[in-house]
């Protein structure tokens, strides 16, 4: 019995495979002579097997393009003769010089990327168009089989900038652990799971045009970082999938860190990858925010773990730094933080009923500190209006520097939370207050003294004169 | 009794230094009295005012330290820890500007009044000479506080020596100590001002002030000297006339220092850039603000250089004139000295006040 299904299934078969050898006969008919690929696709050369895979072979592009020669001439003596202009096999930056016949742009933007910055025996570039994008089986972008399709270009990079010893080679300083903790990051871990929308090493660095991370042109400069990831990060319709805020970037150029990036140009301030890490970029975790902090607040971090808040922050699962400074918006700390007004952030879990004991704590830090610059105010109205009355103060303003210095260590003492710590501190201020104080209004009584003498000592002098010239005039009638 | 140890005193001092022949010439000695008779006081109070530079000269000599790390320190102490400190440094700056501008007023006068006639030709250059000494110790001194105008202004002053041709270059490099103003240039200039120039302006001093007693007081040319003119004693009449100035300018120089008592500024720093508007002491404003006028290249040669040489031609010239001023000497009245002088006074007072305009 004849198996109809079976027939049906070796007919479609047929036709499809009929379909496919006309198509592929039919594309190679239409093609110009092109005699170098068909003598090397002839003798099975895996590059001309290659290249009818290639995208150039797709638009048409003869092997000649690239190498020179005359594919029309049969003969293989004048295709390949000096005459039409064959150059074999291209070597060092004439690869990239090639190229750039058709993609000029790619070229001067490679040109000017720190690949082309450093050189193999300063003869040729470490990297080529070839170096990523392969040489005669190179495919579009989109295709899954390209080196350079997102779900491969991290690898490719991997190739040169996780092997040690050739990096070492042309900047020692660079990492090269930037694939391993690309696979760890958010951005990897998606990427590893087919997300196409997931940041890739050309997300961030640029494809062609790659900088070093100290050229301010860079994208991943760090006054520029905080833009690269606000691209993508800032894009409600793109992230609308992950349901993740994105306002993080308009939060933290208002922010202290922000400011002092954007603004100031700071480079110890922290930028995004400061605080998520760069390559192995992952939101901090509410156990490992005071970690990242105390990277720069070190002793802040160490001064809060061993304050009893630490242990109640734990317990209460609160993310350490967060819960006071907030995280991307965080503001100057001001005195307004500490105590038990409407702005401070005491109150938030502290109240007379409440915790009362750090509540009464809050509210005598608050009354130093409002102290302290009170004071501080009123010496240094003296100082300076010593200073305007023309006396030497610098020993004063010396201190009030003083002052200003423990002031900022006020700050940091403050997060140990405890009260005789911070009483000590303020103490010292207290005493440089003082002494500040007997400066100023010594050289205001200094002052005063100066005129009083001086009028004095011009009245001493009036007398003198005056004896003096009656004097004279007494000799002189006298000789008259 | 009081009277009788005076005496006692008086005749053991005369037994040894025979006093009664300086007091008999002192009898001897008579000032003219004449209507220019008020400018005679000028160098008693140069005089006055160079005592008063030695003595409060010797008082922060006590204290200050002559080193790159030390100077401007040892001046904030004078001026915060020690007793009076403040005005012994406010005294000694406000007198030196004083002196050095009794010393031009004495200058002048000698000239209108032609003083520097024979025989007192020599009078004039070691007066003259006291002048440049007096500049030099101004200069000098400015640097010692180690200040950011003072060692900006040494900058820029000692850049101009360099300019002046041939021994412009080694001249610089002695004053600095080196090719830049340094701790050396410091130390150097300490040096002068402390004891080289004192040395020399002491010589020139005593020679001065023996050649007027010698000479005694020149009278201005109309005064016809063949027939009788109104004197007074040098002893005890002008002397004590002098006194009564030199109270009046000691109260002026107490005055100034307590109301304006003189900037400390802020320490020097070598590396810093040169503040805007870096002046010089005014007494060297107008040859300052000339060289800022003056073309950067006059047919080949630099400016700077051309002003330079100027200003060394004028001062010769002014320093010689008793050799040049024939007319004065055979006692004809030479009006082309007068407007001279003239000129110079005016463009002295012009181009002062541009310089601290602009």
């Amino acid at each position: 019995m004849i198996n109809w299904k079976n027939v049906l299934f070796k007919i479609i078969i047929l036709f499809f495979s009929l379909l496919l050898i006309g198509r592929m006969e039919k594309s190679y008919s239409q093609k110009k002579i092109d005699y170098c690929f068909s003598c090397h696709r002839a003798n099975n050369d895996e590059s001309a097997f290659l290249f009818s895979k290639d995208v150039h072979f797709e638009m048409e592009l003869s092997c000649a393009d690239c190498h020179g020669g005359d594919p029309t001439q049969k003969d293989m003596g004048d295709a390949m003769s000096t005459e039409n202009n064959f150059i074999g096999v291209p070597v060092g930056n004439k690869v990239s010089e090639l190229c750039s016949n058709c993609h000029i742009g790619e070229y001067s933007a490679l040109y000017n990327s720190v690949h082309a910055k450093y050189s193999i025996k300063g003869e040729e570039w470490i990297v080529q168009c070839t170096t990523c994008h392969g040489i005669h089986n190179i495919t579009r972008v989109k295709n899954r089989i390209s080196p350079v399709n997102p779900f491969n270009i991290s690898k490719i990079c991997a190739k040169c900038h996780s092997n040690i010893s050739y990096i070492r080679k042309y900047n020692p300083e660079l990492p090269t652990d930037q694939y391993e903790k690309y696979l760890t990051s958010k951005h990897g871990l998606l990427n590893s799971k087919n997300d196409p929308k997931a940041a890739t090493c050309v997300s961030c660095h640029d494809n062609h045009q790659i900088l070093s991370k100290k050229d301010p042109r860079s994208s991943v400069y760090f006054t520029n970082l905080p833009k690269t990831c606000s691209y993508c990060h800032s894009n409600q319709e793109y992230m609308s999938e992950y349901k993740i805020p994105t306002d993080q970037y308009e939060k933290y150029i208002k922010s202290v860190h922000g400011i002092a990036t954007t603004e100031k140009g700071d480079n110890a301030a922290p930028s995004c990858n400061d605080c998520h890490g760069n390559h192995g970029a992952i939101p901090p975790g509410i156990e490992s925010i005071s970690k990242v902090c105390g990277m720069c607040h070190a002793i802040n971090a160490e001064l809060f773990a061993g304050s009893p808040h630490k242990k109640a922050f734990d317990s209460m699962k609160l993310p350490e730094c967060e819960t006071c400074h907030s995280n991307h918006d965080i503001i100057a700390a001001t005195d307004q933080l500490i105590g038990i007004s409407s702005t401070s952030i005491c109150i938030k879990c502290h109240s007379n009923e409440k915790l009362p004991e750090g509540y009464k704590t809050a509210k005598k830090m608050r009354e130093l500190l409002d102290s302290i610059v009170a004071l501080e105010s009123t010496i240094t109205k003296l100082v300076s209006d010593a200073e305007q009355k023309g006396m030497e103060v610098s020993k004063a303003k010396f201190k009030l520097r003083d002052i200003r210095q423990i002031k900022l260590e006020i700050k940091t003492v403050i997060h140990a939370f405890d009260l005789s710590i911070f009483e000590k501190k303020t103490t010292e201020i207290f005493n440089l207050i003082n002494e500040v104080k007997s400066q100023g209004e010594y050289a205001i009584e200094e002052y005063y003294f100066r005129r009083w003498g001086l009028l004095g000592f011009t009245l001493i002098i009036i007398i003198l004169a005056v004896s003096l010239f009656l004097y004279i005039k007494k000799l002189e009638n006298k000789s008259e | 009794m009081r009277n009788k140890v005076i005496r006692d005193i008086y005749r053991w001092f005369d037994e040894r230094l025979n006093l009664q022949d300086l007091i008999q010439l002192a009898n001897k000695k008579y000032v003219p009295i004449h209507r220019h008779s008020i400018w005679y006081y000028f160098g008693g109070v140069t005089l006055f005012l160079f005592i008063i530079q030695v003595a409060t000269g010797i008082l922060l000599l006590m204290y200050y330290k002559g080193s790159e790390d030390l100077a401007f320190e040892s001046i904030r102490y004078i001026m915060t820890e020690v007793e009076f400190g403040w005005l012994i440094r406010s005294v000694h700056s406000w007198s030196a500007n004083l002196m050095i501008f009794c010393a031009f007023i004495h200058m002048f006068s000698v000239f209108f009044t032609k003083a520097y006639r024979k025989p007192r030709e020599i009078t004039w250059i070691t007066g003259m000479i006291l002048l440049f000494i007096a500049l030099g110790f101004g200069f000098s001194g400015y640097l010692l506080p180690w200040n950011e105008l003072a060692f900006f202004a040494t900058k820029v002053g000692t850049d101009i020596v360099g300019v002046f041709p041939i021994i412009g270059k080694p001249l610089q490099l002695f004053l600095r100590g080196g090719e830049d103003v340094t701790g050396t240039t410091l130390s150097r200039f300490f040096g002068f001002h402390v004891a080289i120039l004192p040395a020399i302006f002491i010589v020139f001093l005593i020679f001065h002030l023996i050649l007027i007693q010698r000479q005694g007081m020149s009278l201005p040319m109309n005064i016809d000297q063949s027939k009788e003119f109104k004197t007074m004693p040098f002893f005890p009449n002008f002397l004590l006339r002098d006194l009564l100035l030199w109270l009046i300018v000691l109260n002026i120089l107490a005055i100034l220092a307590v109301l304006f008592p003189w900037e400390l500024g802020s320490k020097a720093d070598p590396f810093a850039p040169a503040p805007a508007g870096i002046k010089p002491e005014w007494y060297f404003m107008f040859m300052f603000q000339t060289l800022k006028y003056i073309p950067a290249k006059i047919w080949i040669i630099d400016g700077e250089v051309v002003g330079i040489m100027l200003f060394t031609i004028g001062a010769i010239l002014w320093t010689t004139i008793p050799f040049w001023d024939r007319k004065t000497e055979r006692g004809q009245k030479n009006l082309l000295i007068n407007y001279l002088g003239l000129f110079c006074i005016i463009y002295i007072i012009l181009l002062t006040i541009l310089g601290y305009l602009s």
